[in-house]
């Protein structure tokens, strides 16, 4: 890691560089974990507000932790105790297109209960698993997002893919 | 667990990690439920995060923070304060070393004590200044009209005059200063008079006049101090126009001499309680008849 030449992030080339480095992950994080009930993207922008604000007091090492604790913290003021929805993004599967009626329901269905099943997760599991199968994060980026170990990471990514599976598939 | 099992998860697993080989692959694939895992993490793609574009939030973001950048803000907020403490202290060192002005209006006459215990008596429409804080190191008093001086000893006391100025160590004297005209007179003591670069010392009953920037020669004084404060205004040898203005200083009025010549000397004194009798000890002994109208007087021959 290199060394902080200057401990603070109170600069606004800094304070850019940061935000251009976290905002994505922050955003990503937020979204999976709480849905987009919540406009993930408002509380990525408080958050770094607030690290501005203590741009003096927050190392740029220690940027990262401080934007996702804040984040998370955003988020279960308003957020506690509501399920979490995440939305179907039409991505349009052309090679679906042709398919018969039947097909079709049948696929309506596993969306459904994919859905379902996703808000059925932990937290944990379902942020870990998501950044993973659709941000195509690593293990160990992961690991170094949420500050836990990769084989934390690998427990709940496979805990989660069991439980869909049991969920959809019914095994 | 047997062996079975648990290399179908770790097979998973690193599939899960992007971190399986061409080999690792072959068998992932053999595995049963392999269609089942694709399809799955297939739709899983539907559910991704709106797009995100850093650009943009980074765009509304910074305005937000520009205002408050908070490092260089604690050294901007002592300066503030040290500003406040400067600002507070040139107040304080103003106010206090302020001069101190003091005036009198038209018939009025005050008396005045300074720091160090001598007095002055401000004959009216006169106006002093002088710095309380300095006094004692420094005697200096600015003088615009007429005024008395009783001085205890000290150092030197300066009255400053347009046309001149008074210095003495302890005495008593009046400075009368006017337009033109500029007037001491020692009634104890000793003064020293600087006019126009040139000094003299004037010594008790001595007086010094300079009349239209002429200096005039007069007699010994005789009064003990000046005859203002007994509410007289005496005059020797002065032009009427002088002795009229000398007059409106004391009575709330104006003068019209038009028909009159103003130049003519007059030697006498007007009270300042009684502006008839006062008008009359000026009319009388010039053979002038005076009429008031309107807060005017008018002169006229007789």
């Amino acid at each position: 890691m290199p060394k902080d030449l200057n401990d603070h992030i109170c600069d606004e080339t800094r304070f850019a560089s940061v935000f251009s480095k976290h905002a994505k992950d922050l955003h990503d994080f937020l979204y999976y974990k709480f849905g987009d009930h919540f406009n993930p993207k408002d509380k990525v922008q408080e958050a770094f507000v607030k690290l501005w604000e203590n741009c003096a007091k927050v190392k740029p090492s220690k940027a990262k932790s401080y934007l996702f604790t804040i984040g998370n913290n955003l988020m279960l003021n308003e957020a506690a105790h509501q399920k979490v929805v995440l939305r179907y993004q039409q991505m349009g599967h052309k090679s679906h297109t042709n398919e018969n009626p039947e097909y079709l329901m049948e696929e309506a269905q596993y969306n459904e209960k994919l859905q379902n099943a996703i808000a059925n997760l932990s937290d944990a599991q379902r942020t870990a698993f998501l950044l993973n199968r659709i941000e195509g994060k690593k293990h160990r980026e992961i690991a170094e997002l949420l500050d836990i170990s990769t084989k934390a990471v690998e427990k709940r990514i496979y805990g989660a893919l069991k439980k869909l599976r049991e969920e959809i598939e019914g095994i | 667990m047997n062996y079975e099992a648990m290399n179908r998860e770790t097979l998973i697993k690193k599939w899960l990690d992007n971190e399986l080989s061409a080999k690792e692959l072959e068998a992932f694939k053999q595995l049963e439920d392999y269609e089942q895992l694709i399809k799955l993490s297939d739709r899983v793609q539907q559910f991704k995060a709106p797009a995100y574009d850093v650009d943009e939030a980074l765009k509304t973001i910074m305005p937000k923070i520009a205002p408050k950048p908070k490092q260089t803000s604690i050294m901007k907020q002592l300066l503030r304060i040290a500003a406040i403490v400067v600002l507070g202290f040139s107040i304080f060192y103003y106010t206090t070393t302020l001069d101190t002005t003091l005036s009198t209006d038209v018939a009025q006459k005050t008396s005045i004590a300074l720091p160090d215990a001598s007095t002055v008596i401000m004959n009216a429409k006169s106006e002093l200044t002088y710095n309380k804080h300095n006094w004692n190191k420094q005697r200096d008093i600015s003088l615009i009209g007429e005024a008395y001086f009783k001085v205890t000893k000290g150092s030197s006391f300066n009255v400053k005059t347009s046309l001149g100025t008074v210095t003495v160590l302890g005495t008593q004297f009046k400075v009368k200063q006017r337009p033109d005209l500029f007037e001491v007179i020692c009634y104890e003591g000793s003064v020293k008079v600087t006019h126009q670069g040139q000094d003299s010392i004037l010594k008790p009953g001595d007086s010094f006049l300079i009349l239209d920037g002429k200096l005039i020669t007069k007699e010994k004084e005789t009064a003990p101090n000046p005859s203002w404060l007994n509410d007289k205004s005496y005059f020797k040898s002065m032009p009427l126009s002088y002795v009229l203005n000398e007059f409106e200083r004391q009575y709330n009025l104006n003068f019209n001499a038009q028909n009159i010549d103003d130049n003519q000397i007059y030697t006498g004194s007007f009270t300042h309680k009684d502006i008839d009798l006062a008008l009359k000890s000026i009319t009388l002994p010039l053979n002038l008849n005076y009429s008031i109208k309107n807060n005017t007087v008018v002169l006229s021959r007789e």
